[in-house]
């Protein structure tokens, strides 16, 4: 059955511009300024808009709406030349493993209980806007907006293995960041044994 | 190490299996027999489960520290002024 427009554009409103906020918090995370996310967030809307007819009925109209905009940011990134394929590189067993070394480490460090302080939440907000773009967006995807890996997969336009192994990474990376910002803050020594490659 | 663990109806798993699943077990990206055999192996080892614990307690920080969402009240009014130009009728 074909929509009027009155009709179309009545649901674009309901279903679409509901997820609004929720891809601007992702535009952010990705751009990492106000101004860029913002027109990110246009461009996304636009090119959903116009290509309104293509949505697929009973699909997830957030996971449409944040690969529109996570492709419109990659080729701004492709147009920057900033887009980094090393992170396909990662393999996810040993980022798992890499990762519980390190934790294994800090326990002997004593600091891995900061992970739960209340005050860290800035300091992890920063930890992942200084990821890669390539990491970040996983992180985002999977940390903070819950998608299984098959749904980023289908946002981000890679597999699903890759989706794994650049998540694993980054939160190999975000956790040696945090311990050192556990470490710089003064929270343990600095020759304490934050590193993983100390327990190899 | 830990030699690996069994429980009636799970196959042992040793500590190195169990903590290299940890992400996706906490992902629940397991297949039902994999996660299985971790949760047999974490309820009675006491290292692996130090190990998941604190993933867990680190990712629900990760997942804390972005769930502010931003007030889009004026970039909605903005995103709606560039659909109108495109034959857009706003609902409200």
């Amino acid at each position: 059955m074909t929509m009027s427009p009155v009709e179309r554009d009545s649901e674009f409103d309901r279903d679409a511009l509901s997820c609004l906020p929720e891809v601007a918090r992702f535009a952010r995370s990705l751009t990492r300024n106000a101004v860029d996310a913002d027109d990110l967030v246009q461009e996304t809307y636009l090119r959903a808009y116009k290509g309104y007819a293509t949505f697929q009925r009973g699909a997830s109209m957030r996971r449409w709406l944040f690969s529109i905009c996570h492709h419109a940011w990659m080729r701004h990134l492709e147009v920057r030349k900033r887009v980094l394929l090393e992170a396909d590189t990662a393999d996810a067993t040993a980022e798992t493993l890499s990762a519980v070394m390190g934790h294994a480490a800090a326990q002997r460090a004593g600091l891995d209980r900061f992970i739960t302080d209340l005050g860290l939440g800035p300091a992890i907000k920063s930890a992942i806007e200084e990821l890669d773009p390539a990491f970040r967006s996983i992180v985002m995807l999977v940390d903070v907006e819950g998608m299984a890996y098959a749904e980023a997969a289908a946002v981000t336009g890679v597999p699903v293995g890759t989706v794994r192994s650049r998540l694993f990474r980054a939160r190999r990376l975000l956790q040696e960041r945090l311990f050192a910002h556990a470490r710089d803050a003064g929270i343990v020594p600095a020759d304490s044994p934050t590193s993983h490659s100390t327990d190899r | 190490m830990n030699p690996p663990i069994s429980l009636a109806g799970v196959a042992p798993i040793d500590c190195r299996t169990a903590v290299a699943r940890l992400w996706d077990f906490l992902d629940e990206e397991l297949d039902a027999i994999r996660l299985a055999e971790v949760e047999a192996h974490v309820a009675l080892c006491a290292r692996c489960a130090e190990h998941y614990r604190f993933a867990r307690a680190f990712l629900d920080a990760v997942s804390e520290s972005w769930q502010e969402i931003p007030d889009t009240t004026q970039l909605r009014e903005r995103v709606v002024e560039t659909l109108t130009r495109q034959g857009f009728r706003d609902g409200r």
